[in-house]
């Protein structure tokens, strides 16, 4: 019983001990670097891009038994300032290592060069004690590589000391050929004078369009994939759902139309958040793009089926009778005469409804599917631009100007073959009633009684 | 006309039908047997049209039988859409498919409820639509066509089929005056050729010339009925006297 009772005491003492050692280290001898970092450049990705201003960030502490006078840091070669580029310094006071006090009125000189920063504290920076250098406007070169920072320090003493290579470099990715094409381009008398007006600048600015086309193109493709899949899918479901509006049997004709009700009568991004939160609670493994089309389709297709009822309504029911009296039932005659009918006349509908899907995806943006518009707020984001957004308009625009086009073609082709197919009786005895249902005119079947007599 | 008139194929007995509470037929008794050709006539709204609609049942009967050769086809059980195979319908408004060419339109039942093959399908339409006069237009689309033209086609589609009895509903009526004369050329050489038929029309020449048997209806009920020269020339209801009176 002891004997356990005294090893867990012991385990516990170790513990402490090793997590006070943990919280505590042990201060070195001499001025060690204990960091070194750069920052991301400001327009974007996770990555340091040489050629591009970043922020060098440099943290030492000083040994327990001396005092830091001067601290030399060499740079990579090929390394380059910006010029704007400046200096942060700040001794951090260790005294109390619980509380550690930030000075940044370190009294310095410094020269500060493409090859080395040189600081000389005229009061030395005293044991123990951390200190954080900061390079703004520091450029790495542009070529892919891992650098690392070294230098030099002396003591007060005055020996000098070679500070021990920090073991993480640095790593940076050299300028693409866009990089270096968006440094020349900003480099531009006219794209300077451009930006000059805060108008163009903020939301025209050429550097900034450039730099966000390849993540924009990048999340079009992932908007197109999302309706490319949503709306086959949306089309079959829509169709079955027009046909339960048209069932015989009463409760299939609810049902559906309580689905396209609710469906068409709240708004897609309820929808959206709705089944984002529900469903993976009884689906798992579903991905949020996955998640993200089928959403898209199940709303797209109460309006298919809206869309298709009105056009298999449109139909004159002389072609429901010429099939039937030839012996076809339901399904062949929807098929192989109702459908085939249906389809070139519901096409412009259609069309206008997957126009609205496309530029529905942006909608997923709000539950993190990386589509467009989460790009574009992105890029604009680490910009503190507009024109992210605007070149993201473009890209909608790409794929509903040309599809608003093929509307109006088939529109067109629609209306000059409508007239040809009216029944004749309709031409020489009843003016047919026309009337717009959604964005074609349809010829609404004559009353009952068609057979006008004559006798 | 040497063809055996025996066998009854059409048999309606005591047909009641309602439009809800509006009845159209009010007990309608009529036997048409093979190879006959019945012309039925009549003032608008007094029920032609349902009652030929209710042959293949298009509309549903509310009261009464119907017999189809040996086929009672009012019987709830009957199977509609076979009946209807042996049955055809010339419509007023001709009624092809607009999206198929004339051999296509006579080709589409033959396929998918005959279920002949391609080539069958094929070689009747194309002799069907010769025997109509319009084997210079197999591969036209109905808009290309004219209204006589398309009607044609539609009782080509409606002969491939192989009925036992066509139904006409004023095949002619939607025609312009000169184009009616090409329709009725058909239908008269239909019935030379033993069809039996059920022709609604106002076309009074052709009944009195083709038909075996006039059927005269009024408000839902056969007034008189008869062969042509008693029906024509000796109309024994005022009705069928005023009716006829009005017309010439
Ligand atoms: N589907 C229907 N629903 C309600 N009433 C109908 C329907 N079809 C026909 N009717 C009515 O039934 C009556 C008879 O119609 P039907 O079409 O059979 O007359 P018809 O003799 O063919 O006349 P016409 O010479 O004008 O073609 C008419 O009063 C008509 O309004
Ligand atoms: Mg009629």
């Amino acid at each position: 019983m002891t004997y356990v009772r005294v090893a867990v005491f012991s385990l516990l003492f170790v513990l402490l001990l090793g997590s006070l050692l943990i919280a505590f280290p042990q201060s070195a001898e001499a001025l060690e670097t204990e960091s070194v970092t750069a920052t991301r450049n400001e327009d974007g990705g996770t990555d340091i891009i040489g050629g591009k201003p970043t922020r060098l960030s440099w943290e030492g502490r000083v040994g327990n038994n001396e005092k830091v006078m001067q601290i030399v840091i060499n740079f990579p070669e090929g390394c380059e300032l910006a010029d704007d580029a400046y200096l942060f310094l700040q001794e951090v006071i260790m005294d109390d290592p619980m509380h550690p006090r930030p000075d940044n009125a370190v009294k310095h000189e410094y020269e500060l060069t493409q090859e080395s920063l040189i600081i000389n504290f005229t009061d030395g920076l005293r044991p123990g004690n951390k200190v954080i250098i900061q390079v703004y406007g520091f450029q790495f070169p542009a070529i892919t590589a891992d650098y690392y920072i070294t230098g030099t320090y002396v003591d007060d003493k005055g020996l000098s000391h070679i500070l021990k290579e920090y073991s993480r470099p640095v790593s940076v990715i050299g300028g693409t050929a866009l990089e270096n094409f968006l440094v020349w381009l900003s480099e531009r008398d006219w794209v300077k004078a451009w930006n000059s007006n805060a108008f163009c600048n903020s939301f025209l600015n050429p550097v900034r369009a450039v730099a966000s086309v390849p993540t924009l193109f990048g999340g079009w493709l992932i908007s197109v994939a999302l309706v490319a899949l949503g709306f086959p899918l949306a089309i079959p479901v829509g169709l079955g759902i027009s046909f339960l509006r048209m069932s015989k049997l009463w409760i299939l004709r609810f049902l559906s139309s309580i689905y396209v009700n609710v469906i068409r009568g709240t708004p897609l991004f309820l929808q959206i958040y709705i089944a984002f939160l529900g469903l993976p609670l009884f689906i798992s493994g579903m991905d949020n793009f996955t998640t993200g089309f089928i959403v898209l389709a199940l709303n797209s297709s109460a309006y298919l089926a809206e869309i298709f009822r009105a056009g298999i309504q449109s139909i004159h029911k002389g072609q429901f009778e010429a099939a039937s009296s030839l012996g076809m039932n339901g399904i062949k005659t929807m098929f192989f005469v109702i459908i085939p009918q249906t389809v070139r006349r519901v096409i412009p509908t259609m069309t206008s409804e997957f126009i609205l899907l496309f530029k529905d995806t942006s909608l997923l943006a709000a539950v993190g599917v990386f589509e467009m518009m989460m790009f574009a707020k992105i890029q604009s984001n680490i910009s503190a631009n507009i024109t992210p957004y605007v070149v993201a308009a473009g890209f909608y625009l790409l794929v509903t100007l040309p599809l608003t086009r093929v509307i109006s073609v088939f529109e067109k082709k629609l209306a000059a073959t409508d007239g040809k197919e009216a029944p004749p009786e309709d031409k020489k005895k009843k003016k047919p009633e026309t009337k717009r249902v959604g964005l074609f005119k349809t010829t609404v079947p004559a009353a009952v009684n068609q057979d006008t007599g004559n006798g | 006309m040497t063809v055996s008139k025996d066998k009854v194929v059409v048999s309606i007995r005591d047909l009641h039908k309602y439009f809800g509470s509006l009845e159209v037929l009010k007990g309608i008794d009529l036997d048409v047997m093979r190879g006959e050709v019945v012309v039925i006539l009549g003032p608008s709204g007094s029920g032609k049209s349902t009652l030929l609609r209710c042959v293949n049942l298009l509309e549903k009967p509310t009261k009464g039988e119907i017999w189809f050769e040996d086929n009672l086809i009012t019987d709830p059980k009957s199977n509609v859409n076979k009946t209807r195979e042996h049955i055809g319908m010339v419509f007023q408004s001709f009624n092809l498919f607009p999206h198929l060419t004339a051999k296509r339109n006579i080709m589409l039942a033959q396929r998918k409820v005959l279920k002949r093959s391609k080539e069958e399908a094929e070689r009747i339409a194309i002799q069907q639509l010769e025997k109509v006069g319009l084997s210079d237009k197999i591969e036209y689309l109905p808009a290309q066509l004219s209204g006589g033209q398309q009607q044609r086609v539609a009782i080509a589609r409606a002969l491939a089929m192989d009925p036992h009895v066509m139904l006409f509903d004023e095949a002619t009526s939607a025609l312009d005056p000169e184009l009616v004369r090409g329709v009725l050329d058909v239908m008269r050489e239909l019935a030379l050729g033993g069809m039996t038929m059920m022709v609604v029309t106002h076309e009074m020449g052709f009944a009195r010339e083709v038909a075996d048997r006039v059927v005269f209806m009024d408000e839902g009920v056969i007034v008189e009925q008869g062969t042509p020269a008693e029906v024509f020339d000796n109309p024994q209801s005022p009705r069928t006297q005023d009716f006829l009176g009005h017309i010439t």
